[in-house]
C-alpha cells in the first residue's frame, strides 16, 4: 500500500504566487515521487497523495498478435492499447530515476544476508548476540579493571563532588524549563563524565594518546553455519587509542572456554529481527581509513534515549555485545586478513551503554575469527548490567499524602559505578 | 443507455448536427463501432478511508486505524450505536495457525509465547508467538502464558492426539469430545468461527472424512477434517461477566447510546423457543 512514506518535500515552484508567504518557497520541488503531480497545496507541502489504482492487467494471448492503432497514430475506440518499448533516456537525470527490480540490482545475491543495526531490537537479548559472535559470557568485571576501581591511587581529586557536581548539571541545571528530556540530558552527563575522567591526562599522559570519534560507520561481515551476518552502522561516540587494549585472560581460560557449549533458543532461530536482505556487500571496515593515528578502539559508548527505537536493558546489552564485537572482528580481519583463525593475540574492546542514570558495561574479548562451527575455542564477554549512578534527581520533591518520599535534587548516589567507568577508561594506560 | 441519451441530448445543443451517433443510439449499436466517444459520467471515487487497512505484507507493530462511525462512503450512517471510543491500534492477528515460513516448509510449526496482552479491537487476549525467524500475533487461549511452547500440525494419523492447550491441529486428528476454538471452514482458508472470548466449541463426532462441530450458539456444523482448529477456550473467560457499570465507560468503548424513542416490539421480539436448525455442511457433495 504505503509505496513512498509520507515526508516532508519542498514547494513546486508552479505553486511559488506573491501571495505566499516566504517560509513556503524556500526551495523549488524538481523531484516528483512517483513521477505524480500534486493537485493541492498541502499535498505538495507533505508530500501526501493517495496511491494510484493499478492499471488494467492485459493479458496476452500466445499466437495472437493485438490490433493496435500505433500506426494510425490516435486513439481509435475497439483497437487495443499500443506497448511500446520501455524509452532509455540514455543519460542519468537524478529525477526521473526509476530503481531497478531487486532481482536486477548489481549487488544481489542469491544468498540473504542477516544484518544487524543500531535500530536492531533481538528478542532474545544477550543471549542471542552471544551465539551470534559465538561467545561465553562472565557476569561481572573482569579482575584487572576491579582492582583498578579500587586502587586509591587512580581516583580524582574529590571524585564524587566532581561526579555529582557533573550529575546535578546536566539533570538539574541545564535548562529553565522544568526537567530536561532524556535526550539532553543523557549526551550532557555522558560528555561531562568524558571531561572528568580526561583531568587525570595531568597525571598519565598516556591518556592524550586517545581521541574520541562520533558518526563514524561499522561494517563487519562473518559466516555462522551457512548464513552470512553483518554488522553495520553508526553505533556511538568510540574512544580509539594509539595503542591496543591488554589482553585480559589468559590463554588456559581461552582454552577451557572450548568446552563450553553454546546456548541455544529453540525454537527460535538465532536470526529472528535480524535485517533479511538479499542485496548486500560483503564489507569489513573499521570505519577509519589506513594510517589513521589512533586505530585501536578501546571503548564505545552507547547512549540509550528511548527514540530509535526504545530499548529495554537486556536489548542494550545485547547492542553493546554485538558491536564490541563487530569492532574486534572489522580490526582483526584489518590486522590479520580474512581467513578464519584463532588470534595469537586477542582482541578487547570495552562498551559503556548508558540511558542517564543506569550503566551497562561489557568488556569483549575477540579469541577467535573461526565463527563457522559452533565448537572450538570461543570469544569472552564479561557483561555488568544495571549498575545505578544515582537513584533519583528530581527537580520537585515527591510527595505522597504530605510525606516526602524522594526529596528534590540528587538523591541515592553510588560512587562505585563511576569507579568503574573509570577503570574502563584508565584501562590500557595505567 | 445513459450514455446514448446524454450524447444524443449534448448534440442536439450543438450547431452543427451529427447525424451519425443518434442514428447509431437509436439503432441500438454501440458506440464503439460507429466512432462516438464515450465519457464518465461519475468522478473517481478515490478516498482515503480504507487505505490504512490495504496492507499486504503482514507487521507485528501495531496500526493507526481510522474509525467510521458506522458511517459508509457516501457518508450516511448504516449502523447506529458506533462512534468515538478510545484510539485503537489495529494488530494484525494471523488466523492462519499452519502458515509455514518460506524456506521451513519441511519443519514442523513449533513456536514459543513471548507475550500475551490485550487487544482492543476484540474481546479476547492475543498472544505474541515466536518461532524460527518471525514472530505473530495469534488469539490466546485460556492459560496461555508467556513461555509456553506451542505446536500446529497438519497430520492426522490413526489414533487420536493427546490435545494439548493451545496446540492445534487438523479436526480428523483430535479425539470426539474435545474443547476447540478458532475453527477454520474451509481447510487452508483461516479460522473464522469462534473467536470471541471465552468461547469454544465441542467436536462431536467424525464422519468419513468430515467432523461435526457444536457452536457456542449450539448451532452444529459439518466440516472437512483437514480444517485446522486450536484446543482449548479462548482467553479472557470472565468477559460476559464484566459490569459496565456507567454510560461513560460505553462511550469509551465506541458504543453510542440508543434511539429514546419508544417503539411497539412487533412479531421479532421476544424469547423464541425453537428446535435447533439442521446442521449446516460447508462439505460440497465432490469432496
Amino acid at each position: 500500500m504505503f509505496n513512498a512514506t509520507v515526508q516532508r518535500i519542498r514547494t513546486p515552484a508552479f505553486k511559488i504566487t506573491k501571495n505566499c508567504k516566504s517560509k513556503d518557497c524556500h526551495s523549488v520541488l524538481y523531484m516528483i515521487p512517483h513521477g505524480r503531480r500534486f493537485l493541492s497545496t498541502s499535498s505538495c507541502l507533505y508530500g501526501k497523495f493517495l496511491p494510484r489504482k493499478k492499471p488494467r492487467v492485459v493479458h496476452e494471448i500466445a499466437g495472437l498478435e493485438p490490433i493496435t492503432y500505433a500506426d494510425r497514430m490516435h486513439f481509435v475506440p475497439g483497437l487495443a492499447k499500443p506497448r511500446f518499448p520501455p524509452w532509455d533516456r540514455g543519460w542519468k537525470d537524478p529525477s526521473h530515476y526509476t530503481s531497478p527490480k531487486l532481482e536486477d540490482m548489481p549487488l544481489h545475491k542469491d544468498k540473504p544476508c542477516y544484518m544487524f543495526n543500531q535500530r536492531t531490537n533481538v528478542l532474545e537479548g544477550v543471549r542471542q548476540a552471544l551465539w551470534l559472535s559465538k561467545s561465553v559470557i562472565i557476569k561481572g568485571l573482569p579482575a584487572q579493571i576491579l582492582a583498578l576501581a579500587e586502587d586509591p591511587a587512580n581516583q580524582i581529586e574529590n571524585q564524587d563532588e566532581r561526579v555529582q557536581d557533573a550529575i546535578k548539571n546536566s539533570r538539574l541545571w541545564d535548562t529553565t524549563e522544568p526537567r530536561p528530556p532524556r535526550e539532553r540530558f543523557c549526551p550532557s552527563l555522558l560528555h561531562r563524565l568524558l571531561h572528568l575522567c580526561d583531568g587525570l591526562q595531568v597525571m598519565r599522559p598516556e591518556l592524550a594518546k586517545r581521541i574520541l570519534a562520533e558518526k563514524y560507520s561499522l561494517a563487519a561481515t562473518w559466516r555462522r553455519g551457512e548464513d552470512v551476518f553483518q554488522v553495520r552502522g553508526q553505533n556511538g561516540l568510540l574512544l580509539n587509542s594509539m595503542t591496543p587494549v591488554p589482553v585480559l585472560a589468559g590463554e588456559e581460560q581461552i582454552q577451557s572456554t572450548a568446552d563450553q557449549a553454546l546456548e541455544t533458543f529453540y525454537p527460535i532461530a538465532p536470526t529472528i529481527d535480524l535485517q533479511r536482505t538479499h542485496i548486500y556487500q560483503e564489507k569489513n571496515d573499521t570505519g577509519f581509513r589506513e594510517g589513521y593515528p589512533y586505530p585501536h578502539a578501546h571503548t564505545l559508548f552507547l547512549m540509550e534515549m528511548g527514540n530509535t527505537p526504545k530499548l529495554f536493558p537486556e536489548q542494550l546489552r545485547a547492542k553493546m555485545v554485538m558491536f564490541a564485537f563487530g569492532n574486534a572482528l572489522a580490526r582483526a580481519q584489518a590486522l590479520y586478513g580474512k581467513e578464519p583463525r584463532v588470534l595469537e593475540k586477542p582482541i578487547v574492546v570495552q562498551s559503556v551503554a548508558t540511558n542517564g542514570r543506569l550503566f551497562q558495561f561489557v568488556v569483549f574479548q575477540l579469541n577467535t575469527t573461526d565463527l563457522q562451527s559452533d565448537s572450538g575455542v570461543k570469544n569472552l564477554v564479561w557483561v555488568d548490567e544495571d549498575q545505578p549512578l544515582y537513584g533519583f534527581a528530581k527537580v520537585w520533591p515527591f510527595i505522597k499524602k504530605k510525606v516526602v518520599k524522594v526529596p528534590a535534587g540528587l538523591s541515592g548516589y553510588q560512587p562505585n559505578t563511576f569507579k568503574k567507568f573509570l577503570a574502563l577508561y584508565l584501562h590500557g594506560a595505567a | 443507455m445513459s450514455v446514448g441519451l446524454l450524447s444524443r441530448a449534448l448534440s442536439a445543443l450543438s450547431v452543427s448536427r451529427a447525424v451519425s451517433p443518434q442514428i447509431a443510439s437509436v439503432s441500438g449499436v454501440s458506440a464503439a463501432l460507429t466512432g462516438s466517444r464515450g465519457f464518465m459520467t461519475s468522478a473517481c471515487v478515490c478516498q482515503n478511508r480504507s487505505l490504512w487497512k490495504q496492507r499486504e505484507k503482514y507487521t507485528v507493530r501495531p496500526i493507526g486505524m481510522k474509525k467510521t462511525g458506522g458511517r459508509d462512503y457516501t457518508g450516511r450512517i448504516v449502523t447506529h450505536g458506533i462512534g468515538g471510543g478510545h484510539k485503537q491500534r489495529y494488530r494484525m492477528i494471523d488466523f492462519q495457525r499452519l502458515r509455514y515460513e518460506p524456506g521451513r516448509e519441511d519443519q514442523p510449526i513449533v513456536e514459543k509465547v513471548v507475550e500475551v496482552r490485550y487487544d482492543p479491537c476484540r474481546s479476547a487476549d492475543i498472544a505474541l508467538v515466536a518461532g524460527g525467524s518471525r514472530k505473530r500475533w495469534i488469539i490466546a487461549t485460556e492459560t496461555m502464558e508467556a513461555g509456553d511452547v506451542i505446536r500446529s500440525s497438519s497430520t492426522i494419523g490413526r489414533m487420536a492426539v493427546l490435545a494439548k492447550e493451545g496446540d492445534s491441529h487438523p479436526l480428523g486428528a483430535l479425539p470426539i469430545g474435545t474443547l476447540i476454538n478458532n475453527l477454520e471452514l474451509l481447510p487452508g482458508k483461516g479460522a473464522q468461527y469462534i473467536r470471541a472470548a471465552g468461547t469454544c466449541g465441542v467436536l462431536l463426532r467424525k464422519v468419513n472424512g468430515t467432523a461435526i462441530v457444536q457452536l457456542p450458539s449450539k448451532h452444529q456444523i459439518q466440516v472437512l477434517e483437514t480444517c485446522v482448529a486450536t484446543v482449548g477456550r479462548v482467553s479472557n473467560v470472565d468477559h460476559n461477566k464484566r459490569i459496565i457499570g456507567k454510560a461513560g465507560r460505553n462511550r469509551w468503548l465506541g458504543i453510542r447510546p440508543s434511539s429514546g424513542l419508544w417503539q411497539r416490539k412487533g412479531g421479532w421480539a421476544g424469547r423464541k423457543i425453537r428446535r435447533l436448525p439442521p446442521i449446516k455442511s460447508f462439505v460440497t457433495p465432490a469432496q
